[in-house]
């Protein structure tokens, strides 16, 4: 199903209005530098601190990084965002902190702010960083800890800040909550497609996102296919079906925690034993990787990302497709929080080849892929423009390296950025979802 | 006592513990911190990871960036010319069998310590340029960085100087010089000496467990 490109564009112009919706977070300078430091010193655990202590400065790093890549500016050296969160450990936790507090000045509030621009609109966590270190420093990881201390000291970009708020405060997404998903369910059931929602036991609970609500209706009304298909015992619950976690995203973990919980305490009081992630990049790792985490204790279900959960359908003989033939040629476009964050490569992949399509990788894929430049809430931060572009620009370097004729993803935030970047370059590339393609290409019981 | 003798003699031991005690309170420092509990169910293995971490990142990852890079390629050079000086050339063989172990091994040939010398001058220079001139390391270059690396050149020079062992005052000054390295050593990124199978070895159980062939 092709997108509306005027409702797509609106969506977008949506988003650029999410800084007047921020609400102000006024702190003194004092008090902003000892919230963010406290959070360093609960973050900074065993494995960070040997990862600051490990560089050598080699600037390797900076090799792996699409925005460097793209910008070759050195201040967007992987390492070089870590430089506040270096100094704090030096200063005040580092084993020779007695003798690096001769040389190394304090934080400041000024320093917070200008990290700000360093680890949000610069960096989308993509992880690329880490995997190229010769010393196995994790940077994305402390990257996100500098995120979680500019977070408590007030200092989200208003894009993020509002969205973040909206959802700690109203638990809905751009607006999206119960009433806009039922609305998204009856149309769904006048098309004739059975959809049980709020069911009080369930097997799988299936979750959603805004982007899925609002914009890529075709994804839902996918999923929603694809469920039936199986012939499993689902659902989809009004308290409890938004994937998306921008206290993740914005580092404010109070959020992270209490829609990272609303999940999990739905998913419990249902019986449900596999709760499946919509295509979303970041909520895969918000509740498969830190749900438990945020819980307190190991979750009584399973997690699966839907690309992974339709591979293991398709490997297992249970998901059978109509092949779409070698005339489409396809990319797959790996979501980096879910497949360098969550080792989810084959399944999906598993799946474009049960559709027997002519399917060729760019030539950084998999652990070595190129974010789209929108991960890690960029697609709704005002001051990131300039990097999503750089980024998005280097990808499009990658697909045309292929020659294929569509994008296939398993993420909404890629797909917008993806195709806000066609959008804006006028370049004429579909940019697919996974799910979309299985949902529109179901093997009829009858075959 | 002459100069000789304090650095053959008190400022060796002093040194000596510095180092050792720095070293040991450092790893220590970093590893006793809390070690947050991942909740989430594994995917992989933690160790198979952790092990392959710490064999796979000797290696430069060649998808990712170009390959052969001067940073790469003058840091093997450096790395593995110094490891062979250190424990591989003859006069540091007699020392650790006189000073410090009691019994000593095979000691590498002139025309291997040649080359070896050769190897870690050229990537310790290239190195420091490097670090100097390219915008990216020089951005990211603490103080400490440049301290270390001329430290270990003059260290390497004047071993050099002294290697044939024949005029006292270098054999002396290249001790003392040494001896100021352990001295700054634990204080000093020079500390991924001892770190690096760690920093490795965390990521690697943190991609293990995911399952990601990282």
């Amino acid at each position: 199903m092709a997108i509306d490109m005027n409702v797509f564009r609106g969506f977008a112009e949506q988003i650029k209005m999410l800084p007047q919706m921020a609400q102000p977070t006024d702190c003194p300078d004092g008090e902003r530098v000892s919230r963010a430091k406290a959070v360093f010193r609960e973050k900074l655990d065993r494995s960070k601190a040997t990862y600051l202590e490990s560089c050598v400065h080699c600037g390797l790093c900076a090799e792996a990084c699409q925005f460097y890549i793209q910008t070759e500016d050195p201040k967007l050296t992987p390492i070089h965002k870590l430089d506040l969160l270096t100094r704090f450990y030096r200063r005040e936790m580092a084993p020779m902190r007695f003798v690096y507090r001769l040389f190394e000045p304090d934080i400041t509030a000024e320093d917070l702010e200008e990290t700000q621009h360093l680890v949000y609109d610069s960096c989308t966590e993509c992880g690329r960083c880490g995997v190229a270190c010769p010393m196995g420093i994790d940077i994305a990881s402390m990257v996100n800890v500098t995120r979680q201390g500019l977070a408590e000291a007030g200092l989200i970009p208003a894009g993020l800040r509002a969205v973040e708020q909206e959802q700690g405060s109203r638990g809905t997404v751009f607006g999206v909550g119960p009433e806009q998903l039922r609305g998204a369910v009856e149309a769904l059931r006048a098309k004739g497609l059975d959809v049980p929602i709020d069911k009080d036991k369930a097997d799988i609970l299936v979750l959603s996102s805004t982007i899925d609500i609002l914009l890529f209706k075709d994804v839902f009304e996918a999923t929603v296919k694809v469920m039936n298909h199986l012939g499993v015992d689902w659902t989809i619950h009004s308290c409890a079906f938004e994937g998306a976690n921008f206290g993740m995203l914005s580092g404010y973990e109070e959020v992270q925690r209490s829609a990272s919980e609303r999940i999990t305490s739905q998913a419990i009081q249902l019986g449900a034993k596999v709760v499946i992630v919509p295509e979303c990049g970041h909520a895969y790792p918000a509740l498969r990787w830190e749900g438990a985490n945020e819980h307190g204790e190991p979750l009584p279900f399973e997690v699966m990302a839907i690309s992974e959960f339709l591979g293991r359908e398709v490997a297992e003989g249970r998901l059978h497709l109509e092949p779409i033939g070698r005339k489409k040629h396809v990319t797959y476009h790996d979501p980096c929080k879910v497949g360098r964050h969550g080792g989810v490569f084959k399944e999906p992949r598993a799946v474009l080849d049960a559709l027997d399509l002519r399917r060729t990788e760019m030539p950084k894929n998999r652990l070595n892929n190129f974010c789209c430049g929108g991960g890690a809430g960029l697609f709704v931060m005002e001051g990131a423009t300039e990097m999503r572009n750089a980024a998005f620009d280097l990808k499009r370097m990658q697909v045309e390296e292929t020659g294929a004729e569509s994008i296939v993803t398993a993420c909404g935030s890629c797909r917008v950025n993806l195709m806000a970047g066609a959008d804006r370059t006028q370049w004429p590339m579909p940019v697919e979802s996974l799910v979309e393609l299985v949902g529109s290409h179901l093997k009829k019981p009858a075959d | 006592m002459g100069f000789g003798d304090f650095v053959d003699g008190p400022f060796w031991y002093f040194s000596l513990a510095v180092f050792v005690v720095g070293v040991s309170w450092r790893l220590y420092g970093m590893l006793s911190l809390a070690s947050h509990v991942d909740l989430s169910a594994a995917r992989g293995s933690a160790a198979t990871g952790a092990l392959k971490a710490n064999l796979v990142r000797f290696f430069p990852r060649s998808a990712l960036g170009k390959l052969l890079r001067l940073p790469v390629v003058a840091g093997y050079l450096f790395h593995v010319g110094l490891f062979a000086l250190l424990f591989f050339a003859a006069p540091h063989v007699d020392f650790y069998r006189e000073r410090i172990t009691g019994f000593g091994w095979s000691a590498m040939p002139t025309w291997a310590f040649i080359l070896a010398s050769e190897a870690a001058f050229l990537g310790l220079m290239l190195l420091v340029l490097h670090r100097m001139m390219h915008p990216v390391t020089r951005t990211i270059s603490r103080r400490g960085d440049y301290i270390g690396s001329w430290l270990i050149f003059i260290v390497m020079l004047t071993g050099c100087l002294a290697l044939a062992r024949t005029y006292e005052p270098l054999r002396i000054l290249h001790f003392f010089t040494a001896e100021l390295l352990l001295i700054y050593f634990p204080f000093s990124s020079l500390m991924h000496t001892f770190s690096f199978p760690f920093s490795r070895g965390f990521n690697g159980a943190h991609y293990g467990r995911r399952g990601v062939p990282a």
